[in-house]
């Protein structure tokens, strides 16, 4: 089991600068982990600004061979990502892929 | 939303607009929302609902408005369940819905004038959201703001067309406080997206991400029946640091499609086709010769019908020519997030241009004089040619201030609804002349009024089902609200089919009341106008709607207020019939001009009756100016204008007397000079003249003399006080005397 980022409740413009930070150290305190958990259960409020940083995080891991698994999506996060397109990118095919 | 005070000092400006767009949305809601009770399962209806709540919802976001947005995504999920069949409309159900709506009126209320939101209304307000999610039979999903359900993508309708977006957000778009999430929910609201691609690839990885910074580039098909610029509008906050490329995925009969949706008005179903060139004029001839062969066969072809298996015309094509002429037809009435037309033009912008051609007209006026005197024809004639511009440019701009009184009347939809529920009668109310036009500053004037007499006819006029029944009518009960224009001014006649008015009660409580003298009767019309009497009511029973006594002669003053008169007719048993007058405009009128010493005063030409002119001064004035005279052997009460305004000009030998008449009451005014008819531009009085009673306003002649405009009505009342009470605070008091011959 790895260990878990849990987004904050707000997952906006209010606490994006906050979280990058937050996520560049989880990605770093993890660098062996192939998979990259974060958990999104808590996540109310969503924003694109949100989003964007959670697409930068999928993108970072990327060249590094890692992949983001978005655990317990809420529906708010879900709703957010489906109304951005992100739906395939962020919650279905990161655990598939986790799989692989 | 952004700590940024210029973001800040943004959104304060647009907030007004989105509030003022929004009670047009929630206004809209409404109407639409009490048309489907009539019509249930209309889809057309139920899309232009979800609609509006979905614009609602949009802008509100783009406001940060959470509130709103909240609430009205509960709503929205119900309309949804409405729109997809899965639900159908209840009257309890559109009552909730109704309620809902007064719900988020009050929000965005709120958002006006943030902190009345207390804690009772938010209980209130979660009560209705149980009461919603209930109803559409999903309780708390948990789904936050924004979060609607993606409509399956698929084949475009026929009403719809299919765009693509592609959408570069600009970098500063969240420090601006903007959010594409909102952006994107506002959109789903014109139609349904699908479809929608973020690239993944535009955004940097963390450690080159900027997290305030954006982006986004996001890729979206969307079906909708919007114009582009209303798409367009959809961006209209991000539009200066935004790349978007909006493209119509279409065919050539769908260009066909949008060149309809932007031509000018034409009602012909064959013209509107062929000036967009889906149909050339030789083919439209074979098939208006076809439908009239089928005519003669006694059978009706609809010519679209006939152009699509003739001419090979496109379905699509003739869908969207059919809405064109739809909306022609319709357009007066609601026509809802179909504002492309108009422009929206601040009130206090409008009376300011009005204002200025007032002086215009004055100031040439003024120039005709002047050129008049100087013998100079050529002079002469320019300045005739400027008058004649100025008088056109004066009923345009007159033409501008124009609403069509539709509005004020679909208000009444609601309340006839709910007022009839709660006295448990069954009534359709109708309207007729809803684009009836006139001036802004009446209509608004006029809605207390018109209110009051719907009441009325709810509460008295109109019978239960039940009795209606026993009297061998039909069981539901028929009010109808008709504008029209006629000579000059606008009729307004508010009529039920209910038990009438019963003359011999009238004239019984006429008696009671001192009124009229015990045992005399009157004529009909008389009878019937003692309903406007002061402290006439002859409702039975006081409800909480009407009959507490103050109403009609309430209604009648306010009316004659606004230079109008107010008349029934009644029939016992078939029902009654008010019909209102007023003028077109509160702006210009026909005054009548009078002088008394060097002072100039106007009366409103209505309010005149007659006048007696040149005749010796009246003598036995009071202290205060009020005396009587005889006129066709009857006692005319008085009152002379320069005892009243203590004007110092010395009483010239012989006088005249302007005959007013004010609700149903006659007065005389002395005055020293009548001087004629005057197209009177009203125009307000200064602050310094505020306090003086019985004046509505001011007009400068074309002398550039200022004459003061009498209020009838409060002038009728300073002649009627009982002598010794001072009229007005003025420091010197009332220093002409009696001593008038």
């Amino acid at each position: 089991m790895n260990d878990q980022l849990a987004l904050p409740a707000e997952l906006t413009i209010y606490s994006a600068a906050e979280l990058r930070r937050q996520l560049l150290a989880h990605v770093d305190a993890h660098a062996q982990d192939e998979v990259c958990r974060v958990d999104g259960a808590a996540v109310d409020q969503v924003d694109a600004a949100g989003l964007q940083l959670l697409v930068s995080l999928a993108r970072t891991l990327a060249p590094l061979g890692r992949t983001l698994r978005l655990d317990r999506p809420s529906a708010a996060l879900v709703a957010a990502c489906e109304t951005l397109g992100l739906t395939s990118s962020l919650i279905e095919a990161m655990p598939e892929r986790a799989q692989a | 939303m952004s700590a940024n005070d210029a973001d800040q000092s943004f959104i304060q400006e647009a907030l007004p607009a989105f509030i003022s767009e929004a009670q047009e949305q929630i206004e809209a809601l409404e109407q639409l929302l009490l048309q489907l009770e009539d019509q249930p399962g209309n889809r057309e209806l139920l899309d232009a609902l979800f609609r509006c709540a979905h614009t609602i919802k949009g802008s509100a976001g783009i406001f940060g408005l959470d509130a709103v947005v909240g609430f009205t995504h509960h709503v929205e999920n119900l309309l949804d369940r409405l729109r997809e069949g899965q639900l159908q409309l209840s009257p309890d159900l559109s009552t909730l819905l109704l309620q809902c709506n007064d719900q988020i009126r009050a929000l965005v209320d709120e958002a006006q004038h943030p902190g009345s939101d207390s804690a009772e209304a938010r209980a209130r307000r979660e009560a209705l959201v149980q009461r919603l999610q209930a109803a559409a039979g999903a309780a708390g999903d948990g789904a936050a703001a924004g979060a609607a359900p993606v409509a399956d993508p698929g084949d475009v309708p026929a009403s719809q067309r299919r765009w693509r977006l592609h959408v570069r957000f600009g970098a500063d778009t969240f420090r601006n406080g903007m959010d594409p999430l909102s952006i994107l929910g506002y959109l789903r609201g014109l139609g349904s997206l699908h479809g929608t691609v973020c690239d993944l690839d535009a955004v940097p990885r963390l450690e080159a991400l900027d997290a305030e910074s954006c982006h986004l580039v996001i890729d979206t098909l969307l079906d909708s029946a919007a114009a582009r610029e209303q798409i367009e509008g959809a961006f209209s906050f991000v539009r200066e640091d935004i790349d978007l490329e909006l493209a119509e995925l279409a065919e050539q009969q769908r260009e066909a499609a949008a060149r309809i949706e932007a031509m000018p008005d034409s009602v012909r179903l064959g013209d509107i086709l062929a000036s967009a060139g889906a149909i050339s004029r030789p083919r439209l001839q074979q098939g208006l010769q076809a439908q009239a062969q089928a005519a003669s066969q006694g059978e009706t072809l609809p010519l679209g019908e006939v152009l699509q298996t003739r001419a090979g015309v496109g379905e699509q094509v003739i869908s969207a020519a059919l809405r064109k002429q739809q909306n022609l037809r319709e357009s007066g009435n609601a026509a809802p997030a179909d504002d492309q037309r108009f422009i929206r033009v601040q009130a206090d912008r409008l009376d300011a241009v009005m204002n200025l051609l007032g002086e215009l007209v004055i100031a040439s006026a003024g120039a005709t004089a002047l050129a008049r005197a100087s013998r100079q024809p050529s002079l002469v004639e320019a300045n005739q040619q400027i008058g004649a511009l100025v008088e056109e440019i004066r009923n345009s701009t007159l033409q501008l201030r124009m609403v069509p009184i539709g509005e004020t009347f679909s208000r009444f939809r609601r309340v006839v609804r709910d007022t009839a529920a709660e006295l448990q009668k069954d009534v359709a109310l109708e309207i007729v002349g809803g684009d009836t036009e006139l001036d802004k500053s009446v209509v608004e004037r006029i809605a207390d009024p018109l209110m009051h007499l719907v009441r009325n006819a709810l509460d008295h006029g109109l019978e239960t089902a039940e009795q209606r029944t026993a009297a061998g009518k039909p069981p539901r009960g028929r009010l109808t609200l008709a504008a029209c224009h006629e000579s000059g001014s606008i009729l307004i006649r508010i009529s039920d089919d209910g038990r009438g008015i019963a003359r011999q009660k009238v004239l019984e409580r006429a008696w009671e009341r001192g009124l009229l003298e015990h045992g005399s009767v009157p004529d009909d019309a008389a009878i019937l106008n003692l309903i406007f009497e002061p402290g006439f009511s002859t409702a039975e029973k006081v409800t909480n709607l009407s009959g507490r006594g103050v109403g009609m002669d309430v209604v009648r003053r306010n009316i004659e207020a606004l230079r109008g008169s107010v008349t029934i007719a009644s029939e016992a048993g078939q029902g009654s019939c008010i019909e209102i007058r007023l003028p077109l405009t509160l702006a210009i009128i026909d005054g009548f001009l009078v002088g008394v010493g060097p002072s100039k005063f106007i009366f409103p030409l209505d309010a005149v009756d007659e006048v007696i002119e040149n005749r010796p001064t009246a003598s036995g004035l009071d202290g205060a100016g009020r005396g009587r005279v005889e006129l066709r052997g009857q006692v005319l009460p008085v009152v002379s204008l320069r005892a009243l305004y203590a004007l110092d000009s010395p009483p010239p030998e012989r006088s005249s007397v302007v005959v007013i008449r004010s609700g149903g009451r006659r007065f005389g005014v002395l005055v020293d000079q009548l001087l004629g008819q005057h197209q009177t531009v009203i125009k307000p009085l200064a602050r310094m003249f505020r306090s003086l009673r019985g004046m509505s306003g001011s007009s400068i002649l074309g002398n550039g003399e200022v004459a003061l405009i009498f209020d009838v009505h409060s002038l009728c009342q300073l002649a009627e006080r009982p002598p010794g009470t001072p009229v007005r605070h003025s420091t010197h008091g009332i220093q002409a005397t009696a001593d008038l011959s």
